[in-house]
This record gives C-alpha cells, sequence and structure tokens, in this order.
C-alpha cells in the first residue's frame, strides 16, 4: 500500500502535481464531454495547438504565459470564425490550416531564442512536477468556472449539438453560445497546459469522455465518469512517472487513453444487452 | 437518476478527491524535508563533469550525487519525478548556472523556494561574454555581444575557482567542513591546467582556429591562445537553430581563417556538420565536449580533449 | 378573427437578395395543415426555414402569430431535412425526445410529470415507445426519423414546421405521422411541412406547389392536379407504379379519411 502512496506523502511536489492533474480533469473532463458530444474533437485539437503562439510570445515579452494562452486561443477562435464563415473552405480545412499555422508560429517564435529551447519542450509537454500553486490556483477557479457553465447551458449545448438550426427556432442565442463553449474549452486548454502542455492537453479532452461516452448514455454521468477516469490517469500517470522515470505529463495521457482503448476492446467481448432493433 | 442528483453526486465525488488530495498534503507531514537515510550530508549536483570536481573536493565528507546521466545533454536533459525529489532532499545544489541546465530550470527554483541552498558555479567564475565579431553570425540572439557563456568546465582554472569558493557554502549548509580536500584538489587543477597547457601549446598558433558544433569551447580558447572561428549552430545551446545564411557565412569564414577541421560534439545536427564538412573540404572530428570519459576523472576529461584538439589540428597542417 | 398562424404576403424567399420563390400569398389558420410540395431544390426547404425565422424574408412580409418570426420560440418546433452526424449516438431515445421539453422549462428548470406524459405520448404516437431505451446509433433511419419527430410532437407547440417529416419511413409509420398530424391539428396546432410526396400532401388543408417559383396554391384538390404537378416536378405518371409518387387524376378527397383509417393508392 505504501508504494501507492508514499510518492505522494513524502514530496510536496507531487501532491502539488496530482491536485493540479485532478483539477485539470475536472475541467477537462466537463468540457470534453460537450466537444465529444458535438463531434467537436478536430477543433479542440486546432485550439489546444493554436495557444502555443501565444504563450511563446508572452514568454519572450515576459507575461505570464497564460495570458499570452488566451490571446492566443482568442486569435484562434476568431479566426476559424472568420475563414468558416467567409470562405467555401469546408471548416476542416480552415481549421487544419489555422492550427497548423499557429503552431509553426508558436515554434518560430520560441526558437528565437535557444534560452527559451527548454520552454518549448515544457509548453508542449507541460511540467507538472514544477506547478507551483498559483497554477493550482487557477486551476480551481477555471474548474469551477468550466462546470458551473455546463450545469447552466448543458441543454442549449446539447440542442446545438443535435441541431443548431432547432436550437435556434427554440430560443436560444446559437451565436452567443457557441462562443461561450469555445471559450471553455480555450480556458481550459489554457491552464492545463502546465500539467500535460499543449501538445497532449488534448488527449485529456478527449480520451476520458471518450471512454464515458462507452460506458453510459446520460451527459450528467458521461461527465462524472470522464472526471473520475481523468483524475485516476493523473494519479496512475504520476505514478508511473515516479517509478520508471517517465515523463509524467505524458504518462498521465498515455494511462487516460490506454483506459479507452481497453474498455473499446473489452467491449466488443461483451455480447450486447440490446436486442436488435427492428427496422422501420 | 435525476439530473440535479446526478450533479450533486458528481460535484461531491470532485470535491472528495480534491479533499482526499489536500488532507494528504496536510498529514504528508515532514515532505520536502526527507532528511537522507546515511548520516552525510546530501549534495546533488548537475551535470557529470562539474559532479567530478565537486566529488573531487569533496571527498568523502558527503554524499555528492549527479542528477544527470554521463552522456546526456545538460542544455536539454529533463529530470523524471524522482530526480526533483532528490533535488528537494538536498542539503546543498550545486549547478552550473547561466542557463545550462535548461531542463532543471524549473525543478531548481522549486527546491530554492523550499528552502534547499544552491551554490551557483558560475557565479565563482570569470565569467566569459561573446565578444562583437567572434563566430560567423552576429544576428543570432545568443551571439550578441555581451552573452555570457556557461560553458566554463573546458577551462580547469576556471573549476579551479570554483573549487575555492565550495568551502564556504558546503559549511554554511552542512556544517561540514571541506577546506581540506578542496585545497587538494584545486592543487590537482593547478597542475592539470599546466599539463593542458603544455599539449595545446604544441600547435602553432596559426592553425588554433576552432569550429566546433555549438559554441562551447569559449572558456578552452580564451585560457590557452585558440581561437573561436565559428559554430555549426550559432549559440551557446546545442539546441540553437540553424539557417542557411549562416552555413554560408560559417564556410567563408573558414576558408578564411584555413580551418581545416570541424568538431562536432553533442546535439550538432550530423547530416549538416557533414554537408559542412565536405563543402569546405575539412575533416570532421567528434570531440565529446560535455561527458565524462569511462574512468570518471575529469583530469583525463580535460586531457583527451586536449590532445584530440592538438592531434586534429596539427595533422591537417594548417596554413 | 382569430390570429393566422402564418401570413404571406407576396412573400419572396432566398438567400441574401437572390430568391429561390416569390410570390407567396397565403394565410393559415390555427388547427391547419399547410403542405408545402416539390421537388429537390424547389425552394420548399427555404421557404420553411423562412417561417422558422431562420432566414431572412428576401422581400414582402411574413408574420407568425401575428408577430415576426423567430421569437415565439417555445410555442414553435422545427424539424430539420438532415440530422447531424456528429451528434454522439449514446444517447437513449427517451432522452432525445425529452429534450423536446426543454425550452418550456428554462436552463435548469426539472422536467415533471407532465413532461414525462408528453413524452411517453409523443413515443406512443409514434410507435416508438419500446425504442425508449435504445441508444441513437443502435437505430435504423426511420426509427431514428420517428425519434425526431416524437421530439418535435413532444413540444406541443402552437406551430409545427416539419421538413420532410417521413423520409425514411414505412407504410406503416407513415401512417402514425399523419394520424399524428390530425390529432395535432384537432389540438389546434398549425403545421407546416413541406415534402415531395404527393400523397401526404394531399391530406392537407393547403397545399403549396413550388418549383422555384409559386406555382399553385390552395386546397389540395385545386392544386394537385394534373398540370400544375407537370410543372412543378416535370412528369406526372398515372396509375400505381409501385413506390413512385404518382397522382391518380380520378381520386378526389370528397370523403373523408377518419382517424385510424389505412387508406393506399
Amino acid at each position: 500500500m505504501g508504494v501507492l502512496t508514499d510518492p505522494f506523502v513524502q514530496n510536496a511536489f507531487m501532491q502539488r502535481a496530482l491536485i493540479a492533474g485532478i483539477l485539470v480533469a475536472i475541467a477537462t473532463g466537463v468540457v470534453g464531454t460537450l466537444m465529444v458530444l458535438r463531434g467537436m474533437a478536430f477543433l479542440g485539437d486546432a485550439l489546444a495547438h493554436g495557444v502555443l503562439p501565444g504563450i511563446a510570445a508572452a514568454l519572450l515579452i515576459g507575461i505570464p504565459s497564460f495570458l499570452g494562452a488566451l490571446v492566443g486561443a482568442a486569435v484562434m477562435i476568431g479566426g476559424v470564425s472568420a475563414v468558416t464563415r467567409r470562405t467555401r473552405l469546408s471548416s476542416d480545412v480552415a481549421i487544419g490550416l489555422l492550427f497548423v499555422g499557429m503552431l509553426a508560429l508558436g515554434v518560430v517564435i520560441v526558437s528565437r531564442s535557444s534560452e527559451f529551447a527548454g520552454s518549448l519542450t515544457d509548453i508542449l509537454f507541460g511540467e507538472v512536477l514544477g506547478v507551483g500553486w498559483m497554477a493550482i490556483l487557477w486551476q480551481a477557479v477555471v474548474a469551477v468556472v468550466v462546470v458551473v457553465l455546463a450545469y447552466v447551458l448543458q441543454r442549449p449545448f446539447l440542442l446545438m449539438a443535435m441541431d443548431p438550426d432547432q436550437a435556434r427556432v427554440a430560443g436560444y442565442r446559437v451565436g452567443v453560445l457557441e462562443a461561450v463553449l469555445l471559450s471553455m474549452i480555450a480556458l481550459t486548454v489554457v491552464v492545463s497546459f502546465s500539467v500535460v502542455g499543449t501538445l497532449l492537453v488534448f488527449g485529456m479532452l478527449l480520451a476520458p469522455a471518450g471512454t464515458a461516452a462507452l460506458l453510459v448514455r446520460r451527459v450528467g454521468a458521461m461527465m462524472i465518469i470522464a472526471v473520475l477516469i481523468g483524475a485516476f490517469s493523473a494519479y496512475a500517470g504520476l505514478l508511473l512517472s515516479w517509478y520508471l522515470d517517465f515523463a509524467a505529463g505524458a504518462s498521465i495521457v498515455l494511462v487516460s487513453i490506454g483506459i479507452f482503448f481497453v474498455v473499446l476492446v473489452a467491449q466488443a467481448f461483451v455480447p450486447s444487452r440490446q436486442p436488435h432493433p427492428e427496422h422501420a | 437518476m435525476g439530473r440535479m442528483r446526478t450533479w450533486i453526486a458528481g460535484v461531491t465525488a470532485a470535491t472528495l478527491l480534491v479533499v482526499g488530495g489536500l488532507l494528504a498534503a496536510g498529514c504528508g507531514g515532514a515532505s520536502g524535508d526527507g532528511s537522507a537515510s546515511s548520516a552525510k550530508p546530501q549534495i546533488v549536483v548537475t551535470y557529470p563533469v562539474l559532479g567530478a570536481v565537486v566529488k573531487g573536493a569533496v571527498g568523502n565528507r558527503a554524499d555528492v550525487q549527479v542528477l544527470m546521466p554521463n552522456g546526456a545533454d545538460p542544455h536539454e536533459w529533463r529530470p523524471s519525478a524522482r530526480d526533483v525529489a532528490a533535488l528537494s532532499n538536498a542539503d546543498l545544489i550545486v549547478e552550473n548556472g547561466l542557463g545550462l541546465e535548461g531542463g532543471l530550470r524549473t525543478a531548481i527554483a522549486q527546491a530554492r523556494d523550499a528552502g534547499v541552498p544552491v551554490f551557483t558555479a558560475t557565479d565563482h567564475v570569470n565569467v566569459r561574454t561573446v565578444r562583437a565579431g567572434e563566430g560567423a553570425d552576429p544576428t543570432a540572439a545568443d551571439q550578441q555581444a555581451g552573452a555570457k557563456d556557461p560553458h566554463i568546465w573546458t577551462d580547469p582554472t576556471q573549476m579551479r575557482a570554483v573549487v575555492a569558493a565550495l568551502p564556504a557554502a558546503v559549511k554554511a549548509s552542512t556544517g561540514v567542513d571541506i577546506s581540506a580536500t578542496a585545497r587538494a584538489e584545486a592543487q590537482r587543477l593547478q597542475s592539470l591546467d599546466a599539463q593542458v597547457a603544455a599539449v595545446l601549446n604544441t600547435v602553432p598558433p596559426a592553425a588554433r582556429g576552432i569550429v566546433t558544433g555549438h559554441e562551447s569551447l569559449g572558456y578552452l580558447a580564451r585560457r590557452y591562445g585558440y581561437r573561436l572561428v565559428g559554430a555549426i549552430m550559432p549559440s551557446l545551446s546545442s539546441q540553437g537553430q540553424v539557417s542557411a545564411s549562416h552555413l554560408a557565412a560559417l564556410n567563408t569564414a573558414m576558408r578564411t581563417a584555413g580551418v581545416r577541421v570541424v568538431f562536432a560534439e553533442i546535439g550538432t545536427p550530423k547530416q549538416v556538420s557533414e554537408a559542412v564538412a565536405t563543402e569546405t573540404g575539412a575533416t570532421l572530428v567528434e570531440l565529446g565536449t560535455h561527458a565524462l570519459p569511462a574512468d570518471g576523472s575529469y583530469a583525463t576529461f580535460m586531457m583527451d580533449l586536449a590532445r584530440q584538439i592538438a592531434s586534429a589540428l596539427s595533422n591537417t597542417g594548417g596554413k | 378573427m382569430t390570429t393566422p398562424a402564418v401570413r404571406c404576403d407576396d412573400l419572396a424567399v432566398g438567400y441574401g437578395r437572390h430568391a429561390v420563390v416569390t410570390g407567396v400569398d397565403l394565410v393559415l389558420l390555427p388547427g391547419q395543415w399547410l403542405a408545402v410540395v416539390g421537388t429537390n431544390g424547389s425552394g420548399k426547404s427555404t421557404f420553411l426555414r423562412t417561417v422558422a425565422g431562420l432566414l431572412p424574408a428576401v422581400r414582402g412580409g411574413v408574420s407568425v402569430f401575428g408577430g415576426d418570426p423567430g421569437v415565439r420560440g417555445a410555442s414553435i418546433a422545427y424539424l430539420a431535412q438532415s440530422h447531424s452526424a456528429g451528434f454522439l449516438l449514446p444517447l437513449r431515445s427517451r432522452d432525445v425526445v425529452r429534450m423536446g421539453r426543454w425550452p418550456l422549462r428554462g436552463l435548469v428548470g426539472r422536467l415533471g410529470p407532465d413532461d414525462d406524459a408528453a413524452v411517453d405520448a409523443a413515443m406512443d404516437a409514434l410507435g416508438i415507445s419500446d425504442l425508449a431505451e435504445q441508444p441513437l446509433g443502435a437505430l435504423s433511419g426511420g426509427q431514428c426519423q420517428r425519434v425526431h419527430l416524437a421530439q418535435a410532437l413532444a413540444r406541443a407547440a402552437d406551430l409545427l414546421l416539419l421538413d420532410e417529416p417521413t423520409s425514411g419511413l414505412d407504410a406503416a409509420s407513415r401512417e402514425r405521422y399523419l394520424s399524428v398530424m390530425d390529432s395535432e391539428r384537432a389540438r389546434g396546432a398549425c403545421v407546416v411541412s413541406a415534402t415531395h410526396d404527393v400523397r401526404e400532401a394531399a391530406r392537407a388543408d393547403l397545399v403549396l406547389l413550388v418549383a422555384e417559383r409559386v406555382i399553385a396554391c390552395g386546397p389540395p384538390g385545386d392544386v394537385l392536379t394534373p398540370r400544375a404537378l407537370a410543372d412543378a416536378f416535370g412528369v406526372v405518371l398515372s396509375g400505381d407504379t409501385g413506390g413512385l409518387a404518382v397522382l391518380d387524376p380520378h381520386h378526389e378527397h370528397d370523403h373523408d379519411h377518419g382517424p385510424g383509417h389505412s387508406h393506399t393508392h
């Protein structure tokens, strides 16, 4: 039993890493469920990468990196909206181009000084072992904000997922709500990158929620299961990192993805509980 | 299950998890304090070359642990969770400074905040700054005049200065007195300096132009009268970037200076160095500038380095 | 005089400045059913979306319950032609139908017994009660369509706007749909459906036949004539060719289709 708790009990930085991991799991579990339900996976990935130039520029200027991340996210959101609205390009193409462009821009900015080369790795892969109480505070704030918004707005979000037109006719302000959802994703990405990095935060958004979608059918339960899986991934990932000297952030994401595939494969072997649907 | 109840259950579960984590923090008690199981103080050094010197200076009065494995690139190496723990639990951390240990920045800052004393080697040396006109690319950010070079270990006299300053820090942080062993180490470094000079002096001054993978031999050049002609990566770090214009400038500089050897080292992109060698007709020599030899001795490290440089530059004749 | 549910005055619908259908004049009273008939691309979806308030009118006027379209949100149910494939499918059909009640309860108001009753009734009317626990992804196209229909029905709206409501439905399901239309109208709701199924349109109170312009507008008997249909569809087939939309010019709707009266042409 000590093996499973000693690294945390004996080291303050491991405790902080775990708390940060759990808070990130809460935010990404809730937001990730909404993204999965809406089929927004690609956009989420794009947003996660899109914040890189913002972070890099912030580092270069000397302001806190999460501010830069917010700006980067805003630019990304605005860019995606503008491109999809004005051109005939499918949104996939637009989003893909934007995010690769932002990623490349970020690398260029960061590589201007070799002093920041180490920072690039931190940004891309996270530095959960170095997370401080300020970062944790922000993560807690965002987690609360995200949970409250998801609770209050879950009905319009789901209606929009099913049919935006229907949501509009029913009286919901779809444009505003889209922006709110994108902002929730952006906020989550911004506070989570210190834990798992921008390259991998997408995994935290998608894997626990995807697993939950395999297991349960009600949205509230999906979110809870996603959060629990994410929290467990944080715990197990940190343990793996400790005992096997694996990179911490990547271990956390790897555990969450591993859980997804285990459940996916296990389900293939469990006989279906449902009778075959009759045809209409 | 009603939606409201689902939500309440969810929030409760999440809160329990966080509270549990915080409780672990509270009950963790003496976390971050973990005194060493042995009676000896724990000194943690960041990279192996510095570690060899510190071990020589400390003798067996304290346990010296080196974080990075030999052969790791100190510019980019990142610590594992247990490495971070070692730093947090150390009685004294010995680091190079001047941004050498890029991947350790956060971990060392964290340890410092937790009250672990940190001894920065470069605080006690005669720091070399990049001079205008040195190297081939004045536009690279860390090649601007005035940029500080962290590669102090290629000059035994700088290491001697480090060793001279160490006893005070060790005494203050651990109460242990290492002045005797430190003095002996300083002596050894003094004679090493003479031996290295003897080897490097065999190369005629005209042939002392050095081209390296990145700008790592600045201190050696300064101490022993060699010239830095340029570097494949115009950077004080192995993580620098190469640009086409820079390579062209480097080729020209090499031709002008009559340099016929390119010293590739850790982090140098193989294809780029081969291309430069082919383009200028130079010989490519692999130089271990950041790692200790098999016997783990700093003296062997410096002598090997000196001999390799001397033989490479002598053999190609120079101008 | 009752406020018309839908009123169009020389309405032109389209995108931006480009009108797809012009000159629509009609008044639809509560309890009436307007069928908009035409082929794909004829403008019937555009018309429906304009009435729903999703598109601005290009010219002319349209009012819904005396006001602008798109204002009385909770009392309008809209069913789109195609359903987002991106919507994750593990939700149970019962939950999807329940979504129809949400606009009535605000953001966080709990759904009560009334809502459950409406949901049950809607699912029963469309014959999908036994599919309640099934996830949407396990259903066939026709079953899925009925779930979405049930969702629109559960709203108990004053105005139903349905785009191709019978697509993918077999004959039995179509009959259910038709009796649902009857009971909605009996309740006082107004229905506007866009369809290319002429048989369905024949059951409506008012038919608007469009093919990038208004061809005819009026009671089915007046509108669904061979000549008008030729204009709209380009071809008229008489006689039963099994499965194709055909018009039997001798079958006039001078007799009543009571509820439960199954009738094949």
